[in-house]
């Protein structure tokens, strides 16, 4: 079973944090010590299916500052990104775009 | 010529993981993917945290009802990856698809064992160098991890040509 995105309110405004209500979501990848750095990179070819040289990028991102952006979409899907990324035993976390 | 002995060796032809472990080497990985099922079911160490993250970290709401979602499709996933570990740790070689599944088990278990260990960026494991066994262990998994990767290798490269 897929995952299914949960209900959630219109965007709020908090601060100066203002999100528009069409923003898409942001797949964010953490830092951990734990997880190998050819390990991400690989898992990055296989699930987006970048290249190489992109996933590569993205997971020396992830380890140079502590976090990358390695996907964006509507919520349903980076729902199902994120939930992928745990199963392979990435730290990935899902926020709306600012 | 180079006497290091390759745990794993990728074969894109028949896209197939030759196995090239001993048979003690089998044994340990059998036994810990075995005490693996067992924590998975008992689901209550804390380390098993580490394999169900947060999805949402500014929205707690939206995060119980995401791990409510998918919790038991993991747990499920990680055990059906131990199941097909299990079948083929006795076999020359194996089908990348299902030689995923022992990477997903032997990453499972680096992860829960790392976070037992509290390892950090700074830590330093090195073959070379003396470890308590829980440490000497973690170091194999990642050896044989990194050498998993490189052997399939081809099939990312053939999956980004399509």
């Amino acid at each position: 079973m897929s995952p299914s995105p949960t209900e959630i309110e219109d965007p709020k405004v908090e601060g100066e944090n203002i999100v528009k209500p069409d923003s898409p979501w942001i797949v964010i990848v953490w830092n951990d010590p734990i997880n190998l750095m050819s390990y991400v990179s690989f898992v990055f070819q296989k699930l987006f299916g970048y290249s190489k040289e992109k996933a590569d990028v993205l997971m020396l991102e992830v380890h140079n500052e502590g976090r990358a952006v390695v996907s964006t979409g509507n919520r349903e899907r980076a729902e199902f990104d994120v939930f992928r990324l745990h199963g392979h035993g990435l730290w990935a976390t899902m926020e709306r775009s600012s | 010529m180079s006497e290091h002995a390759y745990a794993f060796v990728g074969d894109p032809a028949t896209k197939q993981i030759e196995i090239c472990l001993d048979g003690e080497s089998r044994e340990v990985l059998l036994e810990l993917a075995k005490q693996f099922r067992s924590l998975l079911l008992e689901d209550s160490d804390d380390s098993l945290e580490r394999l169900y993250p947060p999805a949402y970290l500014d929205h707690s709401e939206l995060n119980v009802e995401y791990v409510s979602l998918v919790h038991d499709d993991l747990l499920q996933e990680k055990l059906a990856s131990i199941d097909i570990f299990e079948s083929t740790i006795w076999l020359e070689f194996v089908e990348i698809e299902k030689f995923f599944s022992w990477m997903a088990v032997l990453n499972s278990i680096r992860l829960v064992l790392g976070t037992r260990l509290d390892v950090s960026e700074e830590d330093e494991f090195d073959f070379e160098k003396s470890h308590s066994p829980e440490q000497t262990l973690f170091v194999w998994l990642a050896m044989l991890l990194e050498e998993a990767v490189s052997a399939s290798t081809f099939y990312v490269e053939d999956f980004n040509k399509r």
